[in-house]
Protein backbone atom coordinates (compact mmCIF):
# COMPACT_ATOMS: atom_id res chain seq x y z
CA UNK A 1 0.00 0.00 0.00
CA UNK A 2 2.72 2.30 0.94
CA UNK A 3 5.41 2.26 -2.16
CA UNK A 4 9.03 2.09 -0.75
CA UNK A 5 11.26 3.96 -2.81
CA UNK A 6 13.96 1.90 -3.48
CA UNK A 7 16.74 4.24 -3.64
CA UNK A 8 15.91 4.96 0.00
CA UNK A 9 15.72 1.80 1.06
CA UNK A 10 18.97 2.10 3.34
CA UNK A 11 17.96 5.30 4.69
CA UNK A 12 15.36 4.01 6.31
CA UNK A 13 16.67 0.63 7.32
CA UNK A 14 19.17 2.55 8.89
CA UNK A 15 18.50 3.36 12.80
CA UNK A 16 21.65 5.39 13.27
CA UNK A 17 20.94 8.96 13.31
CA UNK A 18 24.57 10.34 11.43
CA UNK A 19 24.33 6.98 9.13
CA UNK A 20 21.15 8.00 8.09
CA UNK A 21 22.09 11.81 7.56
CA UNK A 22 25.19 10.75 5.70
CA UNK A 23 22.65 8.97 3.30
CA UNK A 24 20.62 11.77 2.91
CA UNK A 25 23.61 13.56 2.08
CA UNK A 26 24.11 11.26 -1.23
CA UNK A 27 20.66 12.63 -2.27
CA UNK A 28 21.16 16.36 -2.16
CA UNK A 29 20.60 17.65 -5.48
CA UNK A 30 17.27 15.10 -5.54
CA UNK A 31 14.36 17.37 -4.91
CA UNK A 32 11.50 14.75 -4.18
CA UNK A 33 13.32 13.89 -0.90
CA UNK A 34 13.43 17.59 0.10
CA UNK A 35 10.71 16.59 3.02
CA UNK A 36 12.39 13.73 4.33
CA UNK A 37 15.45 16.16 5.40
CA UNK A 38 12.73 18.36 7.07
CA UNK A 39 11.48 15.29 8.82
CA UNK A 40 15.13 14.65 9.58
CA UNK A 41 15.64 17.79 11.27
CA UNK A 42 12.51 18.00 12.74
CA UNK A 43 13.08 14.36 13.92
CA UNK A 44 16.77 14.37 15.35
CA UNK A 45 16.91 18.49 17.11
CA UNK A 46 16.52 19.55 20.31
CA UNK A 47 13.27 21.07 20.60
CA UNK A 48 13.66 22.07 24.52
CA UNK A 49 17.03 23.96 23.36
CA UNK A 50 18.35 21.74 26.31
CA UNK A 51 22.04 21.86 23.78
CA UNK A 52 21.68 17.93 24.47
CA UNK A 53 23.33 16.14 21.48
CA UNK A 54 21.60 12.33 20.27
CA UNK A 55 18.06 13.43 20.57
CA UNK A 56 15.79 11.81 18.81
CA UNK A 57 12.58 13.91 19.34
CA UNK A 58 10.47 12.08 17.47
CA UNK A 59 11.22 8.68 19.88
CA UNK A 60 10.31 10.84 22.89
CA UNK A 61 7.33 12.04 21.73
CA UNK A 62 5.94 8.21 21.35
CA UNK A 63 7.07 7.35 24.52
CA UNK A 64 5.34 10.67 25.49
CA UNK A 65 1.82 8.74 24.03
CA UNK A 66 2.32 5.83 25.95
CA UNK A 67 2.68 7.79 29.19
CA UNK A 68 -0.48 10.08 28.48
CA UNK A 69 -1.80 6.32 27.40
CA UNK A 70 -1.29 5.10 31.32
CA UNK A 71 -3.03 7.91 32.75
CA UNK A 72 -6.00 6.76 31.61
CA UNK A 73 -9.36 9.46 31.82
CA UNK A 74 -7.16 11.44 34.49
CA UNK A 75 -7.05 15.42 33.01
CA UNK A 76 -8.88 13.96 30.04
CA UNK A 77 -8.80 17.22 28.68
CA UNK A 78 -5.56 18.10 29.11
CA UNK A 79 -4.16 14.84 28.19
CA UNK A 80 -6.41 15.13 24.16
CA UNK A 81 -4.75 18.50 24.14
CA UNK A 82 -1.17 17.07 24.42
CA UNK A 83 -1.69 14.17 22.21
CA UNK A 84 -2.77 16.51 18.84
CA UNK A 85 -0.25 18.78 19.70
CA UNK A 86 2.24 15.46 19.42
CA UNK A 87 0.70 14.43 16.38
CA UNK A 88 1.18 17.70 14.99
CA UNK A 89 4.54 17.38 15.96
CA UNK A 90 4.83 14.23 14.29
CA UNK A 91 3.45 15.05 11.16
CA UNK A 92 0.66 13.00 11.36
CA UNK A 93 -2.09 13.35 8.43
CA UNK A 94 -0.05 15.16 6.56
CA UNK A 95 -0.10 14.86 2.62
CA UNK A 96 3.23 13.20 2.27
CA UNK A 97 2.05 9.41 3.52
CA UNK A 98 4.16 7.36 1.95
CA UNK A 99 7.62 9.47 3.16
CA UNK A 100 5.78 9.24 6.88
CA UNK A 101 4.60 5.55 6.68
CA UNK A 102 8.27 4.28 6.05
CA UNK A 103 9.86 7.03 8.91
CA UNK A 104 7.38 5.84 11.31
CA UNK A 105 8.16 2.39 10.63
CA UNK A 106 12.14 3.22 11.05
CA UNK A 107 11.09 5.03 14.49
CA UNK A 108 9.08 1.55 15.80
CA UNK A 109 12.15 -0.02 14.73
CA UNK A 110 14.32 1.65 16.49
CA UNK A 111 12.41 1.58 19.92
CA UNK A 112 12.02 -1.81 19.62
CA UNK A 113 15.64 -2.14 19.09
CA UNK A 114 15.71 -1.13 22.71
CA UNK A 115 13.59 -3.76 23.76
CA UNK A 116 16.10 -6.39 23.59
CA UNK A 117 18.42 -4.93 26.42
CA UNK A 118 18.93 -6.65 29.81
CA UNK A 119 17.37 -4.13 32.00
CA UNK A 120 14.29 -4.13 29.37
CA UNK A 121 10.88 -5.55 31.39
CA UNK A 122 13.52 -6.43 34.27
CA UNK A 123 11.22 -6.95 37.66
CA UNK A 124 11.59 -6.12 41.16
CA UNK A 125 13.81 -3.51 40.82
CA UNK A 126 15.83 -5.08 38.22
CA UNK A 127 16.78 -8.06 40.59
CA UNK A 128 15.29 -10.27 37.25
CA UNK A 129 15.79 -10.13 34.17
CA UNK A 130 12.83 -10.68 31.85
CA UNK A 131 12.86 -13.87 29.93
CA UNK A 132 12.61 -13.37 25.88
CA UNK A 133 8.61 -14.04 25.67
CA UNK A 134 8.42 -11.14 28.67
CA UNK A 135 10.01 -8.66 26.80
CA UNK A 136 8.31 -9.52 23.45
CA UNK A 137 4.93 -9.32 24.84
CA UNK A 138 6.01 -5.93 26.75
CA UNK A 139 7.22 -4.39 23.38
CA UNK A 140 3.83 -5.43 22.11
CA UNK A 141 1.99 -3.41 24.93
CA UNK A 142 4.64 -0.39 24.38
CA UNK A 143 3.99 -0.23 20.97
CA UNK A 144 0.01 -0.83 20.91
CA UNK A 145 -0.08 2.45 24.13
CA UNK A 146 1.75 4.52 22.16
CA UNK A 147 -0.46 3.98 18.49
CA UNK A 148 -3.28 2.52 18.65
CA UNK A 149 -4.13 2.86 22.35
CA UNK A 150 -3.88 6.06 22.66
CA UNK A 151 -5.75 6.48 19.74
CA UNK A 152 -8.65 4.83 20.55
CA UNK A 153 -8.75 6.40 24.11
CA UNK A 154 -8.92 9.96 22.39
CA UNK A 155 -10.81 9.42 19.85
CA UNK A 156 -8.08 10.17 16.46
CA UNK A 157 -8.11 6.44 15.32
CA UNK A 158 -8.82 7.51 11.92
CA UNK A 159 -6.06 10.39 11.86
CA UNK A 160 -3.52 8.47 13.05
CA UNK A 161 -4.19 5.53 10.73
CA UNK A 162 -0.75 6.01 8.66
CA UNK A 163 1.04 6.29 12.26
CA UNK A 164 -0.71 2.81 13.47
CA UNK A 165 -0.24 0.85 10.67
CA UNK A 166 3.34 1.71 10.30
CA UNK A 167 3.63 0.93 13.66
CA UNK A 168 1.31 -2.43 13.33
CA UNK A 169 3.79 -3.77 10.60
CA UNK A 170 6.76 -3.17 12.12
CA UNK A 171 5.83 -5.03 15.43
CA UNK A 172 4.90 -7.91 13.50
CA UNK A 173 8.40 -8.22 12.17
CA UNK A 174 9.74 -8.30 15.51
CA UNK A 175 8.62 -11.42 16.48
CA UNK A 176 6.14 -14.35 15.50
CA UNK A 177 4.23 -13.70 19.30
CA UNK A 178 2.66 -10.41 18.00
CA UNK A 179 -0.04 -10.35 16.27
CA UNK A 180 -1.71 -12.62 19.00
CA UNK A 181 -0.41 -10.33 21.96
CA UNK A 182 -1.62 -7.30 19.82
CA UNK A 183 -5.12 -8.37 19.00
CA UNK A 184 -5.56 -9.38 22.48
CA UNK A 185 -4.70 -5.88 23.35
CA UNK A 186 -7.08 -4.97 20.78
CA UNK A 187 -10.30 -6.46 22.65
CA UNK B 1 -19.19 0.11 27.68
CA UNK B 2 -20.26 1.65 30.45
CA UNK B 3 -19.78 -1.40 32.66
CA UNK B 4 -15.81 -1.34 30.99
CA UNK B 5 -15.90 2.33 31.94
CA UNK B 6 -17.99 1.34 35.66
CA UNK B 7 -14.88 -1.39 36.22
CA UNK B 8 -11.90 0.85 35.17
CA UNK B 9 -12.78 3.91 37.77
CA UNK B 10 -13.52 1.31 40.25
CA UNK B 11 -10.49 -0.71 39.74
CA UNK B 12 -8.09 2.84 39.56
CA UNK B 13 -9.79 3.82 42.93
CA UNK B 14 -10.18 0.58 44.79
CA UNK B 15 -7.15 2.05 47.38
CA UNK B 16 -9.88 4.68 48.22
CA UNK B 17 -12.08 1.97 49.10
CA UNK B 18 -10.12 -0.26 50.95
CA UNK B 19 -8.97 3.05 53.32
CA UNK B 20 -12.71 3.47 53.88
CA UNK B 21 -13.49 0.03 54.21
CA UNK B 22 -10.64 0.17 57.32
CA UNK B 23 -11.64 3.40 58.82
CA UNK B 24 -15.69 1.65 59.50
CA UNK B 25 -13.50 -1.57 60.83
CA UNK B 26 -11.57 0.45 63.25
CA UNK B 27 -14.65 2.62 64.30
CA UNK B 28 -16.63 0.00 64.61
CA UNK B 29 -13.96 -2.02 66.73
CA UNK B 30 -12.74 0.73 68.90
CA UNK B 31 -16.49 1.85 69.62
CA UNK B 32 -15.83 5.27 68.04
CA UNK B 33 -12.66 5.92 69.78
CA UNK B 34 -10.93 5.80 66.44
CA UNK B 35 -13.13 8.40 64.51
CA UNK B 36 -12.64 10.94 67.56
CA UNK B 37 -11.59 14.85 66.82
CA UNK B 38 -8.29 13.90 68.65
CA UNK B 39 -7.46 10.42 67.22
CA UNK B 40 -7.83 11.75 63.20
CA UNK B 41 -5.61 14.89 64.37
CA UNK B 42 -3.34 12.18 66.30
CA UNK B 43 -3.29 9.73 62.81
CA UNK B 44 -2.65 12.88 61.09
CA UNK B 45 0.82 13.85 62.58
CA UNK B 46 0.84 10.09 62.60
CA UNK B 47 1.41 9.87 58.73
CA UNK B 48 2.71 13.34 58.56
CA UNK B 49 6.69 11.88 57.99
CA UNK B 50 5.52 8.93 56.30
CA UNK B 51 4.05 11.07 53.66
CA UNK B 52 6.97 13.25 53.39
CA UNK B 53 9.16 10.41 53.10
CA UNK B 54 6.93 8.18 50.31
CA UNK B 55 7.56 10.77 48.07
CA UNK B 56 11.18 10.52 47.53
CA UNK B 57 10.43 6.88 47.15
CA UNK B 58 8.05 7.10 44.82
CA UNK B 59 10.27 8.73 42.79
CA UNK B 60 13.05 5.90 43.04
CA UNK B 61 10.82 3.25 42.83
CA UNK B 62 9.23 4.57 39.46
CA UNK B 63 12.63 4.49 37.67
CA UNK B 64 12.60 0.67 39.24
CA UNK B 65 15.07 1.65 41.97
CA UNK B 66 14.80 1.19 45.88
CA UNK B 67 16.49 3.62 48.57
CA UNK B 68 16.81 1.59 51.65
CA UNK B 69 19.10 4.40 53.15
CA UNK B 70 16.22 6.72 54.36
CA UNK B 71 15.28 4.90 57.82
CA UNK B 72 19.50 5.99 58.39
CA UNK B 73 19.12 9.42 56.75
CA UNK B 74 15.96 10.25 58.88
CA UNK B 75 18.42 8.78 62.27
CA UNK B 76 21.33 11.02 60.81
CA UNK B 77 19.31 14.19 60.66
CA UNK B 78 17.60 13.40 63.72
CA UNK B 79 21.27 13.17 65.54
CA UNK B 80 23.26 16.03 63.14
CA UNK B 81 20.47 18.68 63.98
CA UNK B 82 19.88 18.23 67.53
CA UNK B 83 23.84 17.52 67.88
CA UNK B 84 24.36 21.37 66.39
CA UNK B 85 21.53 23.04 67.81
CA UNK B 86 22.61 21.55 71.60
CA UNK B 87 26.44 20.87 71.71
CA UNK B 88 27.36 23.10 68.98
CA UNK B 89 25.07 25.87 69.50
CA UNK B 90 24.11 26.33 65.80
CA UNK B 91 21.27 28.72 65.08
CA UNK B 92 17.39 26.47 64.51
CA UNK B 93 17.19 27.28 60.87
CA UNK B 94 20.60 27.39 60.15
CA UNK B 95 20.53 23.94 61.45
CA UNK B 96 18.25 22.63 59.60
CA UNK B 97 19.43 24.08 56.89
CA UNK B 98 22.78 21.82 56.98
CA UNK B 99 20.63 18.72 57.85
CA UNK B 100 19.00 19.09 54.52
CA UNK B 101 21.52 19.62 52.69
CA UNK B 102 23.51 16.59 54.25
CA UNK B 103 20.25 14.82 53.76
CA UNK B 104 20.40 15.90 49.82
CA UNK B 105 23.75 14.99 49.59
CA UNK B 106 24.09 10.81 50.89
CA UNK B 107 21.00 10.93 48.49
CA UNK B 108 23.53 12.15 45.73
CA UNK B 109 26.05 9.77 46.85
CA UNK B 110 23.40 7.34 46.20
CA UNK B 111 22.95 8.38 42.80
CA UNK B 112 26.53 8.02 42.11
CA UNK B 113 26.95 4.56 43.61
CA UNK B 114 24.15 3.53 41.31
CA UNK B 115 24.01 5.74 38.21
CA UNK B 116 27.90 5.83 38.01
CA UNK B 117 29.63 3.26 39.48
CA UNK B 118 26.31 0.75 38.70
CA UNK B 119 26.28 -0.78 42.03
CA UNK B 120 22.33 -2.56 41.91
CA UNK B 121 20.43 -0.04 44.04
CA UNK B 122 19.66 -2.31 46.59
CA UNK B 123 23.05 -3.20 47.89
CA UNK B 124 24.29 0.92 47.33
CA UNK B 125 21.57 1.78 49.31
CA UNK B 126 21.81 -1.30 52.04
CA UNK B 127 25.44 0.08 51.89
CA UNK B 128 25.10 3.93 52.83
CA UNK B 129 22.19 2.36 55.00
CA UNK B 130 24.94 0.93 57.21
CA UNK B 131 27.41 3.36 56.74
CA UNK B 132 25.32 6.12 58.09
CA UNK B 133 23.49 4.32 61.10
CA UNK B 134 26.58 3.65 62.45
CA UNK B 135 28.23 7.77 61.79
CA UNK B 136 24.90 8.58 63.51
CA UNK B 137 25.66 6.23 66.52
CA UNK B 138 29.44 7.67 66.64
CA UNK B 139 27.90 11.07 66.49
CA UNK B 140 25.71 10.60 69.63
CA UNK B 141 27.63 7.72 70.86
CA UNK B 142 23.97 5.85 71.07
CA UNK B 143 22.92 8.67 73.72
CA UNK B 144 19.81 10.45 73.36
CA UNK B 145 20.16 14.45 72.57
CA UNK B 146 17.59 16.48 73.76
CA UNK B 147 16.97 20.02 74.88
CA UNK B 148 16.55 22.10 72.39
CA UNK B 149 14.39 25.56 72.19
CA UNK B 150 11.03 25.46 72.31
CA UNK B 151 10.35 26.69 69.30
CA UNK B 152 12.16 24.01 67.32
CA UNK B 153 8.56 22.34 68.40
CA UNK B 154 6.79 24.10 65.50
CA UNK B 155 7.09 21.65 62.72
CA UNK B 156 5.89 18.42 64.29
CA UNK B 157 4.04 20.14 67.43
CA UNK B 158 1.87 23.02 67.06
CA UNK B 159 -0.84 23.32 64.86
CA UNK B 160 -2.71 26.31 62.54
CA UNK B 161 -6.14 25.96 63.90
CA UNK B 162 -6.89 22.26 64.11
CA UNK B 163 -4.65 21.00 61.66
CA UNK B 164 -1.06 20.17 62.51
CA UNK B 165 1.81 22.50 61.11
CA UNK B 166 3.68 18.71 60.17
CA UNK B 167 0.25 17.93 57.96
CA UNK B 168 0.51 20.81 56.67
CA UNK B 169 4.19 20.05 55.27
CA UNK B 170 3.14 17.01 54.18
CA UNK B 171 0.14 18.32 51.95
CA UNK B 172 2.99 20.59 50.71
CA UNK B 173 5.40 18.35 49.84
CA UNK B 174 2.45 16.10 48.54
CA UNK B 175 1.37 19.01 45.89
CA UNK B 176 5.16 19.28 44.78
CA UNK B 177 5.74 15.85 43.98
CA UNK B 178 2.04 15.35 42.37
CA UNK B 179 2.98 18.92 40.51
CA UNK B 180 6.85 17.13 39.42
CA UNK B 181 5.07 13.87 38.28
CA UNK B 182 2.27 15.12 36.09
CA UNK B 183 3.43 18.87 35.31
CA UNK B 184 6.98 18.86 34.72
CA UNK B 185 9.55 17.82 32.22
CA UNK B 186 11.20 15.61 35.60
CA UNK B 187 7.88 13.62 36.07
CA UNK B 188 7.58 12.49 32.42
CA UNK B 189 11.90 11.63 32.90
CA UNK B 190 10.77 9.52 35.65
CA UNK B 191 8.06 7.55 34.02
CA UNK B 192 9.65 7.00 30.85
CA UNK B 193 13.16 5.94 33.00
CA UNK B 194 11.04 3.34 34.63
CA UNK B 195 9.18 2.28 31.06
CA UNK B 196 12.38 1.56 28.96
CA UNK B 197 15.78 3.31 30.09
CA UNK B 198 17.13 2.48 26.93
CA UNK B 199 14.93 4.04 24.76
CA UNK B 200 14.93 7.40 27.16
CA UNK B 201 18.14 7.35 26.55
CA UNK B 202 18.41 7.38 22.78
CA UNK B 203 15.52 9.87 22.79
CA UNK B 204 17.61 12.76 24.35
CA UNK B 205 17.12 12.35 28.02
CA UNK B 206 20.17 12.21 30.57
CA UNK B 207 19.22 9.26 32.39
CA UNK B 208 22.11 9.16 34.70
CA UNK B 209 21.40 12.81 35.58
CA UNK B 210 17.95 11.31 36.38
CA UNK B 211 19.07 9.55 38.51
CA UNK B 212 21.35 11.85 40.11
CA UNK B 213 18.65 14.22 40.86
CA UNK B 214 15.82 11.41 41.82
CA UNK B 215 17.99 10.39 44.44
CA UNK B 216 18.72 13.10 45.83
CA UNK B 217 14.78 14.46 46.17
CA UNK B 218 14.52 11.17 47.79
CA UNK B 219 17.44 12.09 50.36
CA UNK B 220 15.92 15.78 50.73
CA UNK B 221 12.64 13.93 51.57
CA UNK B 222 13.94 11.78 53.64
CA UNK B 223 15.56 14.39 55.76
CA UNK B 224 12.78 16.90 55.82
CA UNK B 225 10.54 13.82 57.30
CA UNK B 226 13.80 13.85 59.73
CA UNK B 227 13.51 17.08 60.85
CA UNK B 228 9.91 16.62 61.43
CA UNK B 229 10.03 13.65 63.23
CA UNK B 230 12.68 15.17 65.58
CA UNK B 231 10.67 18.21 66.52
CA UNK B 232 7.82 15.83 67.65
CA UNK B 233 9.61 13.97 69.43
CA UNK B 234 11.99 16.37 70.76
CA UNK B 235 14.94 14.03 71.20
CA UNK B 236 16.98 12.69 68.86
CA UNK B 237 18.07 8.99 68.86
CA UNK B 238 19.87 6.83 66.83
CA UNK B 239 17.40 3.93 66.81
CA UNK B 240 14.61 6.60 65.18
CA UNK B 241 14.61 5.76 61.87
CA UNK B 242 15.33 2.12 61.77
CA UNK B 243 12.64 -0.27 59.61
CA UNK B 244 11.20 3.28 58.55
CA UNK B 245 11.77 2.17 54.95
CA UNK B 246 9.92 -0.48 55.08
CA UNK B 247 7.03 0.88 56.14
CA UNK B 248 7.29 4.02 53.45
CA UNK B 249 8.34 1.08 51.04
CA UNK B 250 4.93 -0.57 51.97
CA UNK B 251 3.03 3.05 51.76
CA UNK B 252 4.45 3.28 47.98
CA UNK B 253 3.73 0.11 46.86
CA UNK B 254 -0.03 0.22 48.43
CA UNK B 255 -0.54 2.73 46.47
CA UNK B 256 -0.21 1.34 43.12
CA UNK B 257 3.11 1.89 42.26
CA UNK B 258 4.91 -0.84 40.52
CA UNK B 259 8.14 -2.76 41.77
CA UNK B 260 9.16 -3.32 38.17
CA UNK B 261 8.92 0.88 37.56
CA UNK B 262 7.20 3.42 35.37
CA UNK B 263 3.46 3.15 36.59
CA UNK B 264 2.09 5.01 39.67
CA UNK B 265 0.46 7.84 40.88
CA UNK B 266 0.86 10.53 43.47
CA UNK B 267 -2.95 10.23 44.49
CA UNK B 268 -2.53 6.57 44.79
CA UNK B 269 0.71 7.14 47.15
CA UNK B 270 -1.48 9.24 49.47
CA UNK B 271 -4.01 6.78 50.05
CA UNK B 272 -1.35 4.21 50.57
CA UNK B 273 0.34 6.37 53.05
CA UNK B 274 -3.35 6.88 54.84
CA UNK B 275 -3.90 3.37 54.87
CA UNK B 276 -0.56 2.31 57.09
CA UNK B 277 -0.94 4.91 58.86
CA UNK B 278 -4.52 4.45 60.20
CA UNK B 279 -3.30 0.51 60.25
CA UNK B 280 -0.39 1.32 62.33
CA UNK B 281 -2.95 3.87 65.22
CA UNK B 282 -5.60 1.53 64.67
CA UNK B 283 -3.80 -1.37 65.69
CA UNK B 284 -1.91 0.50 68.88
CA UNK B 285 -5.85 1.42 69.94
CA UNK B 286 -6.88 -2.20 70.01
CA UNK B 287 -3.64 -2.68 72.27
CA UNK B 288 -2.09 -4.76 69.28
CA UNK B 289 1.73 -5.78 70.85
CA UNK B 290 4.88 -4.25 68.61
CA UNK B 291 5.38 -7.78 67.03
CA UNK B 292 2.25 -8.27 65.91
CA UNK B 293 2.18 -5.06 64.16
CA UNK B 294 5.65 -6.00 62.33
CA UNK B 295 3.39 -9.55 61.20
CA UNK B 296 0.76 -7.20 59.77
CA UNK B 297 2.64 -4.50 58.01
CA UNK B 298 5.19 -7.45 56.61
CA UNK B 299 2.00 -9.05 55.23
CA UNK B 300 0.40 -5.96 53.79
CA UNK B 301 3.76 -5.19 51.34
CA UNK B 302 3.55 -9.04 50.84
CA UNK B 303 0.15 -8.69 49.57
CA UNK B 304 0.43 -4.87 47.98
CA UNK B 305 3.48 -6.42 45.79
CA UNK B 306 2.05 -9.94 45.30
CA UNK B 307 -1.19 -8.17 43.74
CA UNK B 308 1.13 -6.31 41.30
CA UNK B 309 2.98 -8.94 40.38
CA UNK B 310 0.09 -11.25 40.34
CA UNK B 311 -1.44 -8.25 37.63
CA UNK B 312 1.57 -7.94 35.58
CA UNK B 313 1.19 -11.94 35.25
CA UNK B 314 -2.54 -11.56 34.37
CA UNK B 315 -2.13 -8.88 31.52
CA UNK B 316 1.29 -11.47 30.34
CA UNK B 317 -1.32 -13.82 30.10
Amino acid sequence: MYELDLRLKDYYDELDPKRRLEILDTFAEDESVKFLRELYCERYSDHENKGRKNVDWWLWRCICLQILYGRGNFFRKFRDKEVKLILDELYVDDTHKNFLYHEYRNLARRYLSTCRGANYASRFMGFRQASDEEKVLKACADIWQMSKGIAKLTGLEERMQVFIEAFYDELMNFSPLCHAEYERLNQ
Amino acid sequence: MHENKFAAIFKQNAIWLVFILEIIIFAVASEGTFTTQRNIINISRQVSYYGIASIGMTFVILIAGIDLSIGSIITLVNVVCAWLMVRAGVNMWIAVILSLVMATLIGVLNGFMVATIGIPALIATFASQTVFEGIAYLISGGMPIAGFSPSFGMFGRWSVGLVPVCAIIMIVCFAVGSFILNKSYFGRYFYAIGGNEEASELSGIRVNKMKYLIYALSGFFAGLAGIVLLSRSMSAQSTIGKGFEFDVITCVVLGGVSVNGGIGRMSGVVAGVLIIGSLTNGMILMDVSEYTQMVVKGVVLAVAVGIDCMSKKRNAN
